[in-house]
């Protein structure tokens, strides 16, 4: 017997495009992709001309280079975007039970499992796709504007990154499930990032988990080395937990 | 006949509240099953059941054969549902929740294309090309019928699928659901009597968590009906009433605007024998006595609409 969730994903892409949601995470991400160079090479500008105007200060600020347009994309992905994420997924689940749309789903052959899944899976690619365009952008676009642009920080820095991303989907994911409602989870995700940025102050947590990650893409960015890589699997394993934990609570709920 | 559903002593407790109490119930296969009650009686948490949705406290349930929270995807195949406001993604067309509806049992290609013409028709929703979001209730629930129809389910089951309905609607969903009958089981639960006179061969009456009644529904009426008697006299009508009034065996005497006298009894073959005695006892003169048959709003509200209401 073949089972909805080919369908069911399909139904989750097409969302995505016919929505509000094809125009928030990416509209976010395009901006700070289309303007972070451009703001990175003009803000010594920028400040040096405030300070002349503020009684002929004179701010001595280094000449730019492509760093600091890397540091402003993930700057940008690690603050609000990321949070953006944790608003807006805060209601994955939740928005449909309380729609009434996952009842007519999951008396159908939907099970509850496939049903999270789907969600998680579909909305991780659609991050990740966000995620590439926006670093593939921001790659070009610091190349015209500082004339150089190795790849190997921003795309490390951006994909470090979008492990915090995917993991903190898995996280709201869960507490869509456990919440009903959307704000609730949302100001829980958002206690849970402090959390994480907390635990940066004990070194093992930074090496081994997904705080570590609170902090590493904006080093990488920087051209700094990161020196482990367990923040980056603790949290991919963290998110395929934490939908795993998600689907089986959905599975014993009462709709 | 086999059963395509069977709930034995089901209960369901959210809190302090009782909302199943015990309910036993049993829906033969092919049958139009109207479960009639009233607001607040059970029926939707009963739905709910039903369709896996929630857990009884405690019972059984079955459904095709299946324990209906953990019935897999096979046993679901086979299970229309129409819940009492359903839910649609706003964005799409109805074309476009039919097809996915239908995509979700595995349909695809010619066949879910003229499945979902056919239903569209079904639900008079063929010429509307606007999206979900901007439809009127009344369009929601056709949709919501005939989404519930896509996979040709061997049961339907369907939460006051008139509730929302203009009358035009209403009829044409009962014909539909009546066209149903023998082929597959179609279990609906509502408050509007008239519903379930027009379309069920057999009904439960739900009140308070407790069915009340399960019978066919000529049966039911019978039933009850033998213990309705009219009566008609040439003069003297009120001081007879007034002494039926004392009888034990008297459930309820009314007087009709003609005057006529109508008796609920408790029991019919005293009630035989002791009408005609009290009326040749005033020296009455008697124009008419009959049995009368309950229609099944009365046969309703008798079994539900007793202390406490």
């Amino acid at each position: 017997m073949k089972d909805g969730f080919d369908s069911f994903v399909r139904k989750e892409a097409v969302e995505i495009l016919r929505t509000w949601r094809i125009w928030v995470l990416p509209g976010i991400a395009l901006f700070f992709a289309l303007s972070g160079p451009a703001l990175a090479k003009l803000t010594p500008q920028i400040l040096q001309m405030a300070g002349l105007g503020q009684g002929g200060i004179e701010i001595k600020i280094p000449d730019p280079t492509f760093y600091d347009s890397y540091g402003q994309w993930i700057k940008n992905l690690s603050q609000i975007v990321l949070f953006a994420i944790i608003i807006i997924y805060g209601g994955l689940v939740s928005s449909e039970r309380k729609s009434g749309t996952a009842v007519l789903v999951l008396t159908k052959p939907v099970s509850r499992r496939a049903f999270v899944a789907a969600k998680a899976l579909v909305h991780g690619v659609f991050i990740t796709v966000i995620t590439v365009i926006g670093t593939l952008i921001t790659w070009a676009l610091t190349a015209v504007v500082f004339g150089e642009a190795p790849g190997a920080a921003l795309w490390q820095a951006s994909l470090t990154w979008l492990a915090l991303a995917l993991f903190f989907l898995g996280l709201m994911t869960l507490l869509s499930v456990l919440l009903g409602s959307q704000a609730g989870a949302a100001g829980i995700g958002l206690g849970a990032y402090a959390l994480l940025a907390i635990a940066t102050i004990f070194p093992p947590m930074v090496l081994l988990s997904p705080a570590g990650l609170v902090g590493a893409p904006a080093a990488i960015a920087a051209g700094r080395a990161f020196p482990s890589v367990w923040p980056v699997l603790t949290a991919l394993v963290g998110a395929v937990a934490l939908v795993a934990w998600a689907a089986a609570a959905f599975a014993k709920q009462e709709l | 006949m086999t059963a395509a559903i069977e709930l034995a002593s089901l209960t369901k407790v959210f809190g302090a509240t009782r909302a199943l109490d015990g309910v036993d119930l049993s829906v033969p296969e092919g049958s139009v099953f109207g479960f009639l009650g009233p607001n607040g009686a059970g029926k939707t948490t009963t739905l709910r059941i039903l369709t896996g949705l929630a857990r009884p406290t405690s019972g059984y349930v079955s459904v095709l054969g299946s324990d209906a929270f953990t019935a897999s995807n096979e046993v679901r195949a086979r299970i229309g549902f129409l819940p009492d406001v359903p839910g649609f993604y706003d964005w799409m067309t109805a074309r476009e929740f039919l097809a996915f509806a239908g995509g979700l049992f595995g349909l695809a290609g010619t066949a879910l294309t003229e499945r979902v013409s056919v239903l569209l028709d079904l639900a008079g929703l063929a010429g509307v090309k606007g999206r979900i979001g901007g439809y009127s209730r009344g369009m929601k629930q056709r949709l919501g019928v005939a989404q519930a129809l896509v996979n040709a389910p061997r049961l339907l089951m369907l939460d006051e699928p008139t509730s929302a309905l203009d009358p035009m609607g209403r009829k044409d969903v009962l014909d539909m659901l009546a066209s149903l009958r023998g082929r597959t089981t179609v279990f609906f639960s509502t408050h509007i009597l008239a519903d379930v006179e027009r379309v069920c061969d057999t009904v439960a009456i739900l009140d308070r968590g407790k069915v009340v009644a399960q019978a066919p529904i000529d049966t039911l009426k019978s039933r009850y009906g033998a213990s309705k008697v009219l009566l008609e006299v040439v003069d003297g009508a009120d001081e007879l009433a007034g002494a039926l009034r004392e009888a034990l065996w008297v459930s309820s005497v009314t007087r009709g605007e003609a005057g006529e006298i109508e008796l609920v009894v408790s029991d019919d073959a005293v009630a035989q024998r002791e009408i005609p005695a009290m009326v040749a006892a005033r020296g009455i003169g008697l124009r008419h006595l009959e049995a009368g048959e309950m229609g099944l709003e009365e046969v309703f509200v008798q079994l539900v609409g007793g202390e406490g209401r």
